[in-house]
């Protein structure tokens, strides 16, 4: 994925360029939890940093590179099944083996269980934070358009009628955590690799640690 | 003349009774948790040094998935898992030394058998890691299927079951390949670092170990495949069953709690749980643990100071470590794997 928008700048300049947005947006940030503060609920800063450009030499942890795995199911082939607790994403081949993606998922309290369909598949998508994510986090922009600054990467799945998506990310680094506010999140090479494979009506079962 | 007789007879069968009660003595022993509670220690018979499953450091502080699992059963009995004892043994004399009593419980990657069983008295409990014969490749060569790998040239250790497994696998899928036979294991290594052939195969937690000893690790990748099966387990003696069921319950408490979601850091939190089958585990429910002999909170104290099977395998083999195996056969059957414990109940 090479299409980021400063990709002709020399190194340096892109970096310090980097820089100044990354504090533009830790200080818009730093305000808005200012305000959300004063509303008595604070909220943990969200990881979204929109405007942000993916930084494409980001080394994952081994363990949430993209590999092909053992994997025992029932489910058919081309059935992708998240692993919440792992931050894996599994997507199921034929001969017991799945092909296994690194994930970031919801925060504590913003993950969730069950069984959905993909149900719309989008490019580059535009961001739309549903009213709820405004109400937690009022910094968020009410509209961003796709492009690599967008916290939603250079794919988007729909799953369901739900606002969760499976999604890229502009923050590589959130990959093995839990940040989001129910979606989930892979680099941006790693979705796009997915989105090739997996057609609309796909078949998604999300697990979730169980609760003692 | 009649008492005589009777004297006689009665003689003969005290004698053949105390006899009898030698040689059982000799070859079974059933009192191996009393010696050990007697001792304060576990004895314990683990691999001189593996990556991952057993090894010292200069200071002799032992860690390994093997070493764990033996804490584990130290800390179920004395809720310390500092009170197991680490012995080296070598592959060749592993039995005999169990055998011999000289170890409580081997915990040494021994692949369970049916003649280690029969030719030693000894007993597996329960399967601990499910390893099995696999194949690494450089990555550049981007195949991730055992079934890709028609006429390639394959590095092996001669006179093995893995050169049998070899030919097995090729013939049972109509291909052909070109074995590269050295006798020792190094030999072999040498030979793939060297590029002499296109993949390398031994057991695949051998091939991860290998892997870090190579210039460039991450240029090299194992495949999912795995073609035999080597179920690495503890061995105890027969005959003591006291014994086995603590060592095997030990290990299915572990498998249990990482299903149930219990782990060292929320075990506090999980003896105040309302849910059944973790009342059970942690023993706030029933008597499981008074009956293998053993308190109450058995459970409790293995999750608290080593960890559910999940956190044990990270730590010493899985993401945590730098063997980064991924969990694979060894994942909860509920999760992707075979591992499976029975119940708690």
């Amino acid at each position: 994925m090479q299409f980021t928008g400063s990709a002709g700048m020399p190194m340096g300049e892109r970096f310090a360029m980097r820089r100044l947005r990354h504090l533009i947006w830790m200080m818009i940030a730093a305000v808005g939890l200012m305000l959300s503060a004063s509303h008595s609920h604070a909220q943990q800063p969200d990881a979204d940093q929109p405007g942000l450009l993916a930084d494409d030499s980001f080394e994952l942890d081994p363990e949430f590179r993209k590999q092909v795995v053992f994997y025992r199911t029932t489910e058919p082939p081309g059935t992708i099944i998240i692993s919440t607790a792992e931050r894996h994403l599994y997507l199921i081949q034929p001969g017991g083996r799945a092909i296994r993606y690194g994930i970031g998922v919801g925060r504590d309290g913003f993950q969730w269980q069950g069984l959905l369909n993909i149900t719309n598949k989008k490019e580059w998508p535009d961001w739309t934070p549903p009213p709820e994510m405004i109400a937690r986090q009022p910094y968020l922009p009410r509209f961003m358009a796709g492009g690599p600054g967008n916290p939603l990467g250079a794919r988007a799945m729909y799953l369901g009628t739900t606002v969760y998506r499976i999604h890229g990310t502009n923050r590589p680094d959130t990959i093995g955590t839990k940040v989001s506010s129910g979606c989930f999140r892979l680099v941006n090479a790693d979705v796009s690799d997915l989105y090739d494979h997996v057609p609309v009506g796909t078949k998604v079962v999300v697990r979730q640690k169980p609760e003692l | 003349m009649r008492t005589f007789r009777g004297g006689l007879l009665l003689g003969l069968a005290v004698a053949v009774l105390v006899g009898a009660a030698a040689i059982t003595y000799e070859r079974y022993d059933t009192r191996t948790l009393k010696r050990t509670i007697r001792r304060g220690e576990v004895f314990c018979g683990v691999n001189t040094g593996l990556p991952g499953f057993s090894i010292p450091d200069d200071k002799g502080n032992w860690t390994g998935f093997d070493v764990d699992f033996c804490r584990a059963v130290a800390a179920a009995i004395f809720d310390d898992p500092k009170r197991a004892k680490f012995i080296p043994l070598d592959a060749n004399e592993r039995f005999k030394e169990l055998q011999s009593r000289k170890v409580d419980i081997l915990s040494r990657n021994s692949t369970w058998s049916m003649s280690r069983e029969e030719n030693y008295d000894l007993y597996f409990p329960a399967v601990a890691y499910y390893d099995g014969q696999g194949f690494m490749l450089p990555r550049a060569r981007n195949i991730d299927s055992a079934l890709d790998l028609n006429n390639s040239k394959v590095c092996v250790q001669e006179a093995t079951t893995t050169q049998l497994n070899l030919a097995d696998y090729f013939r049972a899928n109509n291909m052909k390949i070109e074995e590269m036979k050295f006798a020792k294991l190094d030999e072999v290594f040498k030979a793939y670092e060297s590029g002499k052939c296109d993949t390398f195969t031994a057991d695949v937690s051998q091939l991860y170990a290998l892997r870090l000893n190579l210039s460039k690790p991450d240029d090299h990748v194992i495949l999912p495949d795995v073609i035999s099966k080597e179920p690495l387990a503890p061995v105890v003696r027969q005959r003591d069953d006291d014994w086995m069921m603590i060592v095997k319950w030990t290990l299915y408490a572990m498998i249990n709690a990482e299903e149930l979601g219990v782990t060292s850091q929320n075990i506090d939190e999980a003896l105040k749980s309302k849910k059944p089958d973790v009342m059970r585990l942690v023993g706030t429910e029933g008597s499981y643990g008074e009956d293998l002999g053993l308190t109450k909170d058995w459970a409790v104290r293995i999750i608290r100071h080593v960890g559910n099977y999940g956190e044990v395998y990270d730590r010493n083999v899985g993401a945590g470590s730098k063997l980064h195996i991924p969990r694979g056969l060894n994942q909860l059957w509920s999760a992707g794997g075979i591992q499976y414990a029975p119940p708690i109940r």
